[in-house]
C-alpha cells in the first residue's frame, strides 16, 4: 500500500502551476484592459458609438442600398434641398436656403436650411419644369466647387440601366421617361454653374417635383472616367468624397466604420460631435450588453421586454421612440392563387374570398392581448395602412373592430360556414382548415401566431403554424402559394399604396393577397394628381373606409420602434423619418465636469 | 509514402470539383433569389431584373455553368453579390486571418488541456479527482456553445467587467503601439477562446483518458515500472506516447475547423470571420461566395483527412501506407 502510494505520480505541483499560469494571464489581461480599456476620457467625450446590425455596402448615393449605407451617405454627401418632417401634421417639407415649400408651423423638429445646395427654386406655371438656383459657395471636400453639372452627371448615372440604381424611379417624370428612356439632354439643362432646370413630360405637383429632383449629386471630376460596367466595382465607392458635415475616416469592413467631423463643411456646418463610430455587432443580445456597459451609445430596436433589465443595469440608458411606421398583419389570399397562376384569371379564394369571412376573422383575433403580451405601451391596434403619425391623412373616425367572437361566429354562419362533426366549421364539405405561414427568426410574429391559432380554434377554425426561412417565405408569397401568412410592412413617408393594393396584379408587385377593387386605383390616381398634398385628404379618407370594410388583410398593430440611447447624448430629435434625423446637431455631455 | 500522397491528391481533384459542381446546381435550384433584396416598395421594379442581368442569372443553367467553369479554371471565383461586388477571394482573405487566429489558439488550448485532464483522470482512475474531472468535462461538453458564450459574457463582461463584450480590438487600439495592440487583441480573444476550448478540450480529454487507460494496462508499462523507472517517466514517456496515437487523427480532422470558423462565436463576439461570411452568404443567396467557401472548406476536409492518415503512419511505424 505504502509502496504504490509512493510511486504515484504527483499531480499537485502540475495543477498548481496551471492554476498559477492562468491566474497570471487573467490578471495580466485585465490589467492591460484596465489601462487600455476604453478611450481616454477626453476622446470618449467627443466620440459617439452606434451599434449596428450590419455593415454598409456602397458609400455611394447612386447604388447604396442598405439602411446603414443611406444613413452614412446622408452625412457624407450634400443634398439639393433639406428635408424636414413636421410631426404636427405628418407632412414632409422641403427647404432651400431662401425658400420653403410650406411655411413654418412652429413644429419642434425644424431643420436649418443651410444644408441645402439650392438657394431657391421656381416651379413653372404649367408644372412641367422646375428651375433651381444653386449656391456658389459650396465645395466638395477636395476643394472643387459643386456645380449644376455635377447634378446632371449624377442623374445620368441614376438612370443608367447598367448601373441599376435602386433610386431610378425618381426619374420617372422626366422628359422621355414616358417613352421608356429619359432624354437627359432635354430633361436636364445647366445653362451655367448655378442654374439647374428639370423638365417633365407631364404636369407634376410641386412637392413630388421637389422630392424627385433632390437626388444626391456626385462629384463629376472624380467619377467621369469610371465606366458604367465598372461602377459598382470602383474603389471610389469605399472612399467617398462628399461635402456634408462628416467625412469617412476609416472603414474596417464588417467591424467598424469611423466618420469624422468635416472642418471645412458649410452645408450646414461641421458635425458637432467630432467622431462617430459605427460598430457592427450582429448579435442582438451582445448589442444590448454593449449598451449596458456603455461601450455603445445607440442601439436601435430594443425589444420592450428588455427595457427594465437594461435600465436597471445602467440607469444612464434612455429609451426613445419614433412614430408609427411599421405594422404587422395577417394576409389572406383573396383570390384562388392556384387558379390564378394557371389561368391568369381571378376567382374568389374558397376560404378567404368573402369580405364577410375576412371581417369575421379580424373580429375573432384578440389583437389587444397580442399587444398587451408583447409590445405593451409600444403597440397600437392598426385599422388600415395609413399610419396615425401621418395626421393629415389619417381617419380618426373609423372605430377598429373589437375582439368579438360572437359576432364573428354570426358572420361565418351567415356565410354558410357551419360547425362540422369534428368541431371544425365546414361549407359544402370543405373544412375551414389552413396553414398560417410566417418567416423564421421573428419572436414577435411567432408569439402573435400562437395567439391567433388559439383564437381561431375557439370559433371552430383549424389553423396550423408553419415557419419558413425568409427567402423561401418571400418567394412563396410572390408566387401566391400561401393561403394565409403573417408579415409586416414599413410605410414610406409619401403615401403611394398602388404597388400594394392596385387591381392590376401583374403591375402591383406587392399585392400578395390579390385584392381587387378598382375604386382604390381611382383614389390613388386622384390623390396623386392633386397639386397640394393636403387636398388629397378626402380621397385617403375614402380609401381607409374601403380597406376597413373589405379587410383584404387583418391589420394587427402598429409598432412604436424603440431605440436605446445613452443619456449623455443631448439634443436628439427622433421621428418617423429617422432615428438619426438631426445627428449632426447632437452633442455629448462631458463625463466629468471641467 | 510519397506515391500514396500523390495518389490521394490526384483523387482529391475530381472529388473537390464534383463537390463544387453539386453546390453550383443545388444553390441555384434552392428557392430564393439573389436579387430579392431589390424587390421592395420604393425601389423601381426594373432594378431586380437589371441586377439579375448583371449577375448573369438570366442565362439558362447550362450556360451559366459553362461560364462559371471557365472562370474557375482561370482561378477566378467571381465577385460577391452581397458584399458590394468585392472579389470573393478578397472577402475570404479578409476573414481567414481572424478565423485562423481564433482556431489556432483554440486548438492549442484544446489539446493542451485535453491531454492534461485526460492523463490525470486515467492515471487516477476512479478516484474522486477522476470522477470530478469526468463529470465536469461531460457537463461542459454537453453545453451549447452559444449559451456558454452568452453566460460567459454575462459573468465576465457585465457582472465582473474583466473582459470586453465583443469585437476584435478596442476602438482606437491602433494608437496603443504594436505591443499594446497585441495585448488588446489577446484581451479580446480571451473569452471566445475559453468558450471554444472548454467545449473542445472536454471532448479530447475523454479520448485521451480512454486510450491512456488501455495503454497503462499493457505489459511494457508494467515492465517499465519493474525496471524501477520513476512514475513520471513511465507515464509521460512510455505510456503517453502510445496513448496519443488516436489523438493524432483528431488533429488532422480539426484542420477544416481552422478554416471554416466557429459560427456562433463569431456572431456573438462580432468577429468578422469565415463562419459569418458563409452563413451570411447563404442567407443572401450570394452564389459566388457560397461556392468559394465550399471550395475552401472542402479542400481542407480532404487535406485534413490526408494529413491525419500520413501523421498516423509517421508516428506509428507499424502502419504502412
Amino acid at each position: 500500500m505504502m509502496k504504490s502510494n509512493k510511486r504515484r505520480f504527483r499531480f499537485a505541483p502540475l495543477l498548481l502551476l496551471l492554476l498559477l499560469a492562468s491566474a497570471t494571464l487573467l490578471t495580466a489581461c485585465s490589467k492591460s484592459g484596465g489601462k487600455a480599456g476604453a478611450l481616454s476620457g477626453a476622446a470618449r467625450d467627443s466620440t459617439l458609438v452606434i451599434g449596428m446590425l450590419g455593415d454598409a455596402d456602397y458609400l455611394n448615393p447612386v447604388i447604396g442600398a442598405s439602411l446603414t449605407s443611406s444613413e452614412i451617405t446622408g452625412l457624407i454627401y450634400p443634398g439639393l434641398l433639406q428635408g424636414e418632417f413636421d410631426t404636427k401634421t405628418g407632412l414632409l417639407n422641403y427647404l432651400a436656403l431662401e425658400k420653403r415649400l410650406r411655411p413654418s408651423s412652429g413644429n419642434s423638429d425644424e431643420k436649418s436650411p443651410k444644408a441645402a445646395l439650392a438657394r431657391t427654386w421656381t416651379m413653372s406655371p404649367d408644372h412641367r419644369s422646375i428651375t433651381y438656383i444653386l449656391r456658389s459657395d459650396a465645395k466638395w471636400a477636395d476643394g472643387q466647387p459643386i456645380t449644376s453639372r455635377d447634378f446632371k452627371f449624377a442623374y445620368r448615372l441614376y438612370g443608367n440601366p447598367v448601373i441599376a440604381s435602386p433610386r431610378q424611379q425618381f426619374l420617372s417624370e422626366l422628359v422621355g421617361a414616358d417613352k421608356g428612356v429619359v432624354d437627359f439632354d432635354k430633361a436636364i439643362e445647366t445653362p451655367d454653374d448655378t442654374t439647374l432646370i428639370f423638365h417633365f413630360y407631364k404636369p407634376v405637383p410641386e412637392h413630388l417635383a421637389l422630392f424627385h429632383t433632390s437626388l444626391t449629386p456626385l462629384p463629376e471630376h472624380l467619377w467621369k472616367n469610371v465606366k458604367p460596367q465598372e461602377f459598382r466595382e470602383s474603389k471610389l465607392n469605399q472612399q467617398p468624397v462628399g461635402a456634408g458635415p462628416y467625412r469617412l475616416a476609416a472603414w474596417n469592413k464588417q467591424q467598424s466604420l469611423v466618420l469624422s467631423s468635416s472642418a471645412s463643411c458649410n452645408l450646414p456646418k461641421p458635425g458637432n460631435i467630432k467622431r462617430i463610430i459605427y460598430r457592427i455587432i450582429p448579435d442582438y443580445t451582445v448589442r444590448l450588453a454593449q449598451l449596458q456597459t456603455g461601450d455603445v451609445d445607440v442601439v436601435e430596436n430594443v425589444k420592450p421586454e428588455d427595457f427594465a433589465a437594461v435600465q436597471k443595469a445602467n440607469p444612464n440608458v434612455d429609451i426613445k421612440t419614433i412614430g408609427l411606421r411599421v405594422y404587422d398583419y395577417v394576409g389572406w389570399q383573396n383570390i384562388d392563387g392556384e387558379y390564378y397562376n394557371s389561368t391568369g384569371k381571378a376567382r374568389p379564394h374558397p376560404l378567404f374570398g368573402d369580405p364577410a369571412v375576412r371581417r369575421a376573422l379580424t373580429l375573432a383575433i384578440d389583437r389587444q392581448s397580442i399587444i398587451d403580451g408583447y409590445l405593451g405601451d409600444y403597440g397600437v391596434i392598426a385599422k388600415t395602412d395609413i399610419s396615425p403619425s401621418l395626421k393629415w391623412a389619417y381617419d380618426d373616425s373609423i372605430k377598429p373592430y373589437g375582439f368579438d367572437q360572437a359576432q364573428a361566429v354570426k358572420l361565418l354562419e351567415q356565410a354558410g360556414w357551419l360547425p362540422g362533426p369534428d368541431g371544425i366549421r365546414q361549407k359544402s364539405g370543405k373544412r375551414f382548415s389552413f396553414s398560417l405561414y410566417t418567416n423564421a427568426g421573428n419572436a414577435r410574429r411567432n408569439y402573435a401566431c400562437v395567439i391567433i391559432q388559439q383564437n381561431l380554434r375557439q370559433i371552430g377554425i383549424d389553423c396550423k403554424i408553419e415557419i419558413q426561412e425568409s427567402n423561401v417565405f418571400f418567394q412563396n408569397l410572390q408566387e401566391r402559394k400561401l393561403g394565409a401568412w403573417m408579415a409586416g410592412w414599413a410605410i414610406g413617408l409619401e403615401i403611394d399604396p398602388l404597388d400594394v393594393w392596385g387591381s392590376d396584379l401583374k403591375k402591383s408587385r406587392f399585392n400578395f393577397p390579390g385584392f381587387i377593387n378598382p375604386r382604390i386605383d381611382q383614389l390613388c390616381e386622384l390623390a396623386k394628381n392633386k397639386m397640394r398634398t393636403e387636398e388629397a385628404r378626402p380621397y385617403w379618407i375614402e380609401y381607409q373606409k374601403i380597406l376597413h370594410e373589405e379587410q383584404p388583410i387583418t391589420f394587427l398593430y402598429w409598432i412604436r420602434e424603440t431605440q436605446g440611447f445613452s443619456k449623455r447624448i443631448q439634443g436628439a430629435k427622433l421621428n418617423i423619418s429617422g432615428t438619426y434625423y438631426n445627428i449632426d446637431d447632437w452633442t455629448l455631455k462631458p463625463s466629468i465636469a471641467p | 509514402m510519397l506515391r500514396y500522397i500523390l495518389k490521394r491528391l490526384l483523387i482529391a481533384v475530381p472529388l473537390i470539383f464534383g463537390v463544387l459542381t453539386l453546390t453550383f446546381f443545388i444553390i441555384r435550384l434552392a428557392p430564393g433569389d439573389p436579387a430579392a433584396f431589390f424587390i421592395q416598395p420604393g425601389i423601381s421594379p426594373n432594378v431586380a431584373e437589371q441586377i439579375r442581368q448583371q449577375y448573369g442569372l438570366n442565362d439558362p443553367l447550362p450556360v451559366q455553368y459553362v461560364k462559371w467553369l471557365g472562370n474557375v479554371l482561370h482561378g477566378d471565383f467571381g465577385r460577391s453579390f452581397s458584399r458590394a461586388q468585392q472579389p470573393v477571394i478578397e472577402v475570404i482573405a479578409e476573414a481567414l486571418p481572424v478565423t485562423m487566429t481564433i482556431a489556432v489558439l483554440t486548438l492549442i488550448a484544446n489539446f493542451a488541456f485535453g491531454i492534461i485532464i485526460g492523463v490525470i483522470s486515467a492515471v487516477r482512475q476512479n478516484s474522486f479527482l477522476d470522477r470530478f474531472l469526468t463529470v465536469t468535462a461531460l457537463f461542459f461538453y454537453s453545453m451549447p456553445e452559444f449559451w456558454l458564450a452568452l453566460m460567459m459574457i454575462i459573468l465576465f463582461a457585465l457582472k465582473w467587467p474583466l473582459f470586453p463584450v465583443s469585437g476584435l480590438n478596442e476602438i482606437g487600439a491602433e494608437s496603443y503601439g504594436a505591443f499594446g495592440f497585441v495585448m488588446d487583441r489577446i484581451w479580446h480573444l480571451a473569452l471566445p477562446v475559453t468558450v471554444l476550448s472548454i467545449n473542445g478540450s472536454a471532448g479530447i480529454a475523454r479520448y485521451v483518458r480512454g486510450s491512456m487507460l488501455e495503454v497503462i494496462r499493457q505489459d511494457y508499462v508494467r515492465t517499465a515500472r519493474a525496471k524501477g523507472l520513476s512514475e513520471r517517466v513511465v507515464i509521460l514517456k512510455h505510456a503517453l506516447r502510445n496513448a496519443l496515437l488516436p489523438v493524432v487523427t483528431l488533429m488532422g480532422s480539426s484542420l477544416p475547423f481552422i478554416f471554416s470558423g466557429a459560427l456562433f462565436i463569431e456572431v456573438i463576439f462580432a468577429f468578422p470571420g469565415m463562419g459569418r461570411v458563409t452563413v451570411e452568404a447563404i442567407f443572401a443567396r450570394d452564389y459566388p461566395l457560397i461556392i468559394a467557401n465550399t471550395f475552401v472548406s472542402g479542400t481542407m476536409i480532404v487535406f485534413g483527412n490526408l494529413l491525419a492518415d500520413v501523421l498516423y503512419a509517421v508516428v506509428d511505424p507499424r502502419i504502412k501506407l
